[in-house]
């Protein structure tokens, strides 16, 4: 009994039906996601197709998005899975070869997209000439900075993620005697003065008495940034330093002193420090003769690293990024009158898989042809002498 | 075959390269003026110098959607009309070469559309201008896939009309006694705000650059005048140019002809290589490789077509060897191409339908060699002339030669992973190309011919293998290319997902194969709607305008990519319908 299911369940992995069935399917999404583009944005797309298990549909009468169809990660396991067992089961000789290489290759490949798709991290770094930055910081994610700066030479940063204020409550800050409770939060608002009249707002001290705050629904298409709010309250030594509102709208972070330290609030895109520093020496941005058809961006950059006692100059253009300590590092925009540029930061461990699988499915592929080609004129052959 | 047809099956080929090799030739002198050796001079446009012919041509290609144009019972090259739009603005105003299609904008300008009455002059626009510009403005800001056709039209209409508008300001104010008077005033009054005026408006720049200065500084005329004025010194290319100027309109051919050499003699001291390079555009202009070669495709699939009913043994080897000396005429204006851009051969989606035309014919040169049942050819023919058609109507909207935005800005990728998909792309029509023959054969042909059914889908099934493999590879070196330079391997691009559709595609077809899902017709119907997949990764995407990959947007091409896809399903139909079911059956006997 146990053993039928197996070998029905064996059966059902291997078959054609299944690659073709699922091959039509991932079809079907990629058209989807495609057509979806124009509407969502390509990350809101690629999130509700690709990467996700179901592609799910908000019915009028039910309270949650019902499935309607496999979503990219779903089709994608299953023809891993048909993948493996396929190649499993090919003949285990050395006609087969090619084959071998050409689905080992893509199990690599589709190992690959998933690790992108679960581990990528992408950050980016503005820098302009002459400035030196050691942290990348994300497009989207936001965090509440705690920064002690009583100390002229260093700043001690503490920060809280928009994630963990979401949740609100007292939020204790590490190696300080501080505590933040979080009165509210807002993933997206709009600021403006507070009109005379209006109800008092959450905040009692620095600006926030000041400003009306107002929720807005979040964003998430491509160009397009939330501008999150949160009121807290900090609470050291069991006395409280006033409600506080922070903002990706207020520019200027505010302070207050507990105890002889200085501490900046301030609501900001999320950073991530870098036990290295990149100093721009220079931007190019030339220009086609005659013309303002862009021919090549490039920033030359000071990397310093204490860590490695490194310090070289590098530059990163187009098609040519700076691969380092995990991360790599790409031209990718420009700004203030080509005194800015800013380099898009990627972050992932399976960056190679596709190499491999590539020169793999190339192999396979040439070996497969090689041995039919052989094949057919043996035949040819035969033909001609039988 | 005897000698006799042989002979003769070659010498058909032969005569088509000597009427290739004819249109290379230049043209004589027009009213005694030397307008092809002015149509050589290379002047700086898009980044990139070329020859004013190019600049002619491709101008009266987007203003006029064509190369030349009759005109008081005479046929207008371009070279003979930038030289009137240059220097004699008001002889060239009154010709008829603005082509409008939509009724509204024609009411719009105020004339009736009659039969024949959709070209329209300068002058007739000229008092409507502020209007047309007005209406252009209002739907500028809009997105080129949201605009109506009014909008559309409009802001076309706008754009050559400003071509053209820049184009009789470049050398000389329109209007103005012309250079050599703008070189003896060079210090009244107003010169200053008319230098102004002509480095604002001038289309490209003549003067070549100065010794000892930047090697691109190319300058335009007011440029030039303005430096004169500044007491920079007199660059020498102005003198000669006014004297062209002056003698054009004095219609004095011999001093006209003497001040071109001068010219040339100033040129080739300044910038040493830079006539040859653009009289080698010349030639290549002038050839028009691909418009003969996409005649010769169509003679070639014309006489295939007889052979199958008259003398097949003299008429498939002529349509054979004309299709050779066709993709022979293709292959030197493809390598041209290359030669001239100093670039991989697709860098654009014109040059895309090129290469898409080069490879099908190519494989089809091959699959004729080895089946040698004329289907080869009669398939290559149809696909070279159609992607060459395809390529004629892209290549109408300026210099199909242009410079590569920074981030194209790449050989090695553009000679590997735009190369491969390409090839992929072509693959994937010609199998497609194949089981339509295949279709149509079933139903035309009464004798039941199982050897020929199987040989044609052998065809297909090898073709479908070497576009899996050649789609599959570039879309991976695509991938390889987009981490080098945006920092991900995959990013669901439109683009992107165009070519994993191919790619998909053609593996579902080979795994339904081996799987034994499907035969011989089900193999022939799949390939078939390789066809729509390919048309729709390949310019379906483009439509869209999402993603990073949109550098070329289209409009018309909308419908016609509409239609495509429909013929195909109705050849997927009739691919699919039994052998001849449209014939009255005889009845049962009772």
């Amino acid at each position: 009994m146990i053993k039928t299911l197996a070998s029905r369940i064996w059966k059902f992995f291997k078959s054609f039906q299944l690659t073709i069935v699922l091959l039509a399917c991932l079809m079907a999404l990629v058209v989807l996601c495609t057509l979806a583009q124009v509407e969502m944005g390509t990350q809101g797309a690629v999130n509700a197709y690709m990467r996700s298990f179901f592609v799910k549909r908000q019915v009028s009468f039910l309270p949650f998005p019902l499935p309607v169809f496999p979503g990219g990660g779903l089709v994608g396991l299953l023809l891993t899975l048909n993948l493996i067992a396929k190649t499993l089961d090919i003949q285990r000789s050395w006609t087969k070869a090619g084959m071998w290489l050409v689905h080992a290759g893509l199990v690599i490949l589709f190992a690959g997209e998933f690790v992108a798709g679960m581990m990528q991290v992408d950050t980016n770094m503005s820098i302009e000439v002459g400035q030196t930055v050691n942290y990348v910081q994300s497009y989207k994610n936001m965090e509440l900075a705690v920064i002690d700066i009583t100390d002229p030479t260093w700043d001690e940063v503490y920060s809280v993620p928009d994630t963990l204020l979401a949740k609100g409550g007292s939020i204790a800050i590490p190696d300080t005697p501080l505590t933040l409770n979080v009165k509210r939060y807002y993933p997206n608002s709009e600021l403006s003065n507070l009109p005379p009249g209006a109800p008092p707002s959450l905040a009692t001290a620095g600006i926030g008495p000041g400003v009306s705050v107002v929720e807005r629904p979040t964003v998430t298409n491509d160009n397009e940034l939330n501008t999150g709010s949160v009121f807290v309250e900090p609470v050291a030594g069991g006395r409280s330093y006033g409600v506080w509102l922070a903002s990706m709208a207020l520019g200027a972070p505010q302070s207050f002193t507990h105890e002889g330290h200085t501490y900046l609030l301030t609501m900001r895109l999320r950073r991530q420090y870098l036990p290295y520093a990149f100093t721009l020496k220079q931007f190019r941005h030339d220009v086609y003769p005659g013309t303002d058809i862009p021919k090549n961006f490039s920033s030359l950059v000071q990397v310093v690293n204490p860590s490695r006692n490194e310090s070289r100059e590098v530059l990163i253009y187009m098609n040519q990024p700076l691969r380092y300590e995990g991360k790599t590092f790409y031209q990718a925009s420009f700004g203030k009158n080509d005194t800015l540029s800013v380099l898009s930061v990627v972050e992932n461990p399976g960056w190679l898989l596709p190499y491999v699988s590539c020169v793999l499915v190339s192999l396979g592929l040439l070996v497969h042809f090689a041995i039919v080609l052989r094949r057919s004129l043996k035949r040819r052959q035969d033909k001609k002498e039988g | 075959m005897t000698f006799v047809q042989k002979y003769l099956a070659w010498a058909a080929g032969a005569l088509a390269l000597l009427v290739a090799l004819i249109f290379a030739l230049p043209g004589g002198k027009v009213r005694g003026f030397d307008v092809a050796g002015f149509g050589n001079i290379p002047i700086l446009e898009g980044g990139r110098v070329k020859p004013l012919d190019s600049v002619a041509r491709n101008s009266l290609l987007v203003i006029h959607s064509r190369q030349g144009f009759r005109y008081d019972g005479r046929t207008i090259g371009p070279d003979e009309w930038i030289l009137d739009v240059l220097f004699r603005p008001q002889v060239a105003d009154q010709q008829p070469i603005f082509v409008i299609d939509d009724p509204d904008v024609i009411g719009l300008i105020g004339a009736k559309q009659t039969k024949n009455r959709n070209y329209f002059s300068f002058v007739d626009l000229s008092s409507h201008l502020e209007e047309i510009q007005r209406q252009a403005q209002t739907a500028q800001p809009i997105a080129p896939q949201k605009r109506t056709r009014f909008q559309s039209a409009i802001v076309n209409l706008f754009d050559r009309v400003y071509l053209y508008y820049k184009l009789r300001n470049t050398l000389q104010l329109a209007g103005s006694p012309g250079l050599g008077w703008e070189l003896q005033s060079i210090s009244d009054a107003e010169a200053s705000a008319r230098h102004q005026d002509l480095m604002q408006l001038s289309q490209f720049r003549i003067l070549p650059p100065l010794p000892g200065g930047n090697p691109d500084a190319w300058k335009n005329v007011g440029e030039g005048l303005r430096a004169m004025a500044a007491g920079q010194g007199v660059h020498p290319a102005l003198a000669p140019l006014a004297r062209l100027n002056a003698a054009y309109v004095a219609n004095d051919a011999a001093s006209f002809n003497q001040a071109l050499a001068d010219m040339d003699g100033v040129v080739s001291t300044l910038k040493p290589g830079a006539l040859s390079h653009a009289s080698n555009e010349v030639v290549f202009n002038r050839a028009q490789p691909f418009f003969v070669g996409l005649s010769i495709y169509f003679v070639a699939f014309i006489v295939l077509c007889i052979s199958w009913i008259w003398k097949p043994e003299l008429l498939r080897p002529t349509a054979y060897s004309l299709l050779f000396a066709g993709a022979i005429v293709h292959t030197l204006g493809l390598a041209a191409r290359i030669i001239l851009q100093g670039r991989p051969p697709v860098t654009n989606l014109y040059s895309s339908a090129i290469f898409v035309g080069w490879g099908a014919v190519i494989l089809g040169l091959i699959v004729e060699r080895m089946y040698r049942k004329g289907f080869g050819t009669a398939v290559a023919a149809v696909a070279g002339f159609a992607s060459l058609i395809v390529a004629q109507n892209l290549g109408t909207e300026g210099d199909t030669m242009e410079m590569m935005r920074a981030v194209l800005d790449s050989n090695f990728w553009l000679a590997t992973h735009v190369v491969t998909i390409t090839i992929g792309y072509s693959g994937t029509f010609l199998a497609g190309a194949i089981a339509i023959a295949y279709a149509i054969r079933k139903h035309i042909v009464r004798k039941v011919d199982v050897e020929t059914d199987k040989a044609l889908v052998d065809m297909a099934y090898g073709i479908i293998c070497f576009a899996l493999f050649f789609s599959f590879v570039g879309t991976v070196l695509g991938g390889i290319w987009a981490d080098q330079s945006w920092g991900r391997f995959w990013g669901w691009d439109p683009k992107e997902n165009g070519a994993l559709l191919i790619v998909l595609w053609n593996a579902i077809i080979l795994h339904a194969r081996w799987a034994g899902y499907v035969r011989e017709r089900g193999t022939m119907v799949m390939a078939i709607f390789g066809n729509v997949i390919t048309a729709c990764s390949w310019f379906g995407v483009n439509m869209l305008g999402v993603g990073l990959h949109s550098y070329g947007f289209m409009d018309q091409a909308f419908y016609a990519l509409m239609g495509f896809g429909l013929s195909q399903l109705i050849f997927m139909a009739i691919c699919y319908a039994p052998p001849r079911f449209w014939e009255q059956k005889p009845h049962h006997k009772a």
